[in-house]
């Protein structure tokens, strides 16, 4: 017996944090949580759209059951509302607005009628409340002792295609929600940004000769041009300190993948296959991972940049055309399907580094443009099905995934 | 009950307030290099008619533009397939003729599954192939730049096999 309680106390052990595992919790297990508006500003309408962005934000967290129903109380009653007796969690806020326009919300966490958490929240304008909402989430998140969900109080940028030869970029949150256009007119893609506080940024221009790669500057508005090259001029990855930049650049006609140092402005080539070598993405300090052709389709490998050597990272997969690395784990699209005359599948899978495991993470339509979050907690990627263009997030730990669909347009390619 | 002030969105309303201002600079800047850029469109069917020497030089290199021959490809391949050979000959001999003081812009196009890097490539591969073609049959390379639009720039946007086709494709542009 003691051997059996060994042997599973070690497989739960192994398999405890490898992410390429599926695990299946039961919802009926999660603590129960309500909420309790006591706002005494904005209409509503207003209140409404706060109320559902905090219930999307406690959901996403993925260890609540979330109660939909939106019930207001005052403040500072002693006790939650009869209909949340039965709650193990009651989440009270009170939204109010003052003269300069600037909103504030005050928030109390209860659980068997005493207050466990609060915290207040101040920002200059309402038309962020989301972020607010975001907040809030990362809040209570950090406070239940979860590992940190850093990414959620994050800015997204997109391209936007709006018709053929014709994109904008949009800073936007992970919902979707608050949509601001930094980039309108002419053809725009590929926006990454450029640094960690997310205050600046790159993307390819194709509204001059030759492809060009660009930086602005969100708090001066300062646009600059960092390189052109013929044929493809993208800035695929940056790395940790913004200070190293791997581009696809094709001067000759032909794809590779180079790196560029940010103070020097010296141009590294790095790949030298004659086919096509793209998307490379920074995986520790010494290697790259990047989509090559030269098995004769498109697959993942990996390069150390001192030595040279390229290595298959991917085993499963007809054609795998695009990934994000984060520790040991890989996620990357595959197609599964190879059909001319038919809807094409993309899906995205995940790999480990140290194991044979591979887990499948999306089940229909063209899913694509996979890209950790800094702390690896959860992927953002985009979802194209049946014409309709969706932000996906997938909180790997907690094998969910969430989708915001966007109002119009298609999504070219996004960053967070 | 301690008072934070929300730094992060704080700073997200700084930083976008701020760059709402700038935005119309970005705008316009790049808005007004793409309608430079945009090939002159004329109504060549009136045009036409007209003798050469009254057309100005971008109503001639609009008409020559029109009479080079798209090149087609198959579902993620990029070698020329037979039945297209005709249309590069064709075109290498408007190159190297009427269009030999223009320069030549080839659009590597995509058809719509995948708007990432590998299918800008993709489309990248396709016009190398066709200025490889073009060269072998005299073009001078010099003369031919390319571009990739990947999957950005449909001819055809319905979900049917025979638009998806179509937009497996390099176009030809003329420049001055």
């Amino acid at each position: 017996m003691k051997i059996i309680i060994s042997i599973l106390l070690i497989m739960i052990s192994i398999f405890a944090n490898d992410a390429t595992i599926d695990v299946i919790k039961k919802a009926d297990t999660l603590p129960s949580i309500a909420l309790e508006d006591a706002s005494v500003s904005y209409d509503s309408t207003f209140k409404v759209k706060f109320f559902k962005s905090l219930v999307a934000d406690l959901n996403v967290l993925s260890i609540f059951n979330v109660d939909r129903v939106q019930r207001n109380v005052n403040f500072d009653a002693s006790s939650v509302l009869v209909e949340n007796k039965d709650m193990n969690y009651v989440l009270r806020y009170k939204l109010s607005q003052d003269d300069s326009n600037s909103l504030s919300l005050e928030m109390k966490l209860i659980s068997k009628d005493n207050v466990v958490f609060n915290k207040n929240y101040k920002v200059n304008s309402s038309d962020i409340y989301m972020f607010v909402s975001h907040t809030i989430a990362y809040d209570i998140n950090n406070f239940m002792g979860e590992s940190p969900v850093e990414w959620i109080k994050r800015k997204v940028i997109f391209s936007r295609m709006i018709s053929p030869q014709r994109s904008e970029l949009v800073v936007t949150d992970y919902t979707l929600t608050y949509q601001h256009v930094v980039v309108k007119g002419g053809f725009n893609l590929f926006p990454k940004w450029s640094n960690k506080e997310q205050s600046a940024f790159y993307y390819t221009s194709l509204n001059e000769t030759k492809p060009t790669l660009k930086h602005i500057d969100l708090k001066t508005g300062k646009s600059k041009v960092i390189k052109s090259s013929d044929g493809m001029m993208i800035c695929s990855d940056v790395n940790e300190d913004g200070s190293k930049l791997l581009f696809t650049m094709a001067p000759n006609g032909q794809p590779d993948v180079f790196i560029y140092d940010v103070k020097t402005q010296n141009t590294k080539k790095l790949t030298n296959y004659g086919g096509i070598d793209v998307s490379g993405q920074f995986m520790g300090s010494d290697s790259i991972i990047f989509v090559s052709d030269r098995l004769g389709y498109p697959n993942i490998f990996s390069l150390n940049i001192n030595s040279g050597s390229v290595a298959q990272m991917v085993y499963y997969g007809k054609s795998n055309s695009a990934c994000s690395v984060h520790g040991k784990y890989v996620v990357y699209k595959a197609r599964e399907s190879s059909d001319s005359f038919s809807n094409n599948t993309f899906n995205l899978h995940l790999v480990s580094m140290e194991s044979d495991f591979i887990r499948r993470l999306t089940a229909v339509g063209v899913n694509e443009f996979p890209k950790f979050s800094i702390d690896g907690d959860a992927i953002i990627f985009v979802k194209n099905y049946q014409s309709q263009s969706s932000v996906g997030i997938i909180r790997l730990n907690h094998n969910k995934n969430y989708l915001f669909p966007l109002q119009f347009g298609k999504i070219q390619s996004i960053d967070w | 009950m301690k008072s934070i002030v929300l730094a992060s969105a704080v700073a997200a309303l700084l930083v976008l307030s701020g760059c709402g201002d700038k935005d119309p600079q970005v705008d316009a800047n790049d808005g007004a290099v793409a309608e430079q850029a945009a090939p002159v469109k004329s109504a060549p069917s009136v045009k036409a008619p007209v003798a050469s020497n009254s057309e100005t030089a971008a109503e001639y290199m609009a008409r020559i533009e029109k009479e080079l021959k798209t090149i087609y490809f198959d579902f993620d391949k990029f070698s020329i397939k037979a039945d297209m050979q005709a249309n590069l000959s064709a075109d290498a001999s408007i190159a190297n003729s009427k269009a030999s003081k223009f320069l030549v812009k080839l659009e590597g196009n995509c058809d719509e599954w995948g708007s990432d890097e590998y299918n800008f490539a993709l489309g990248l591969k396709r016009a190398e192939t066709v200025k490889k073609a073009l060269v072998a049959e005299g073009v001078d390379a010099n003369r031919v730049s390319m571009v990739s639009f990947g999957e950005s720039s449909p001819a055809c946007t319905d979900k049917t096999k025979e638009c998806w086709a179509q937009n497996r494709r390099v176009d030809f542009k003329l420049l001055p």
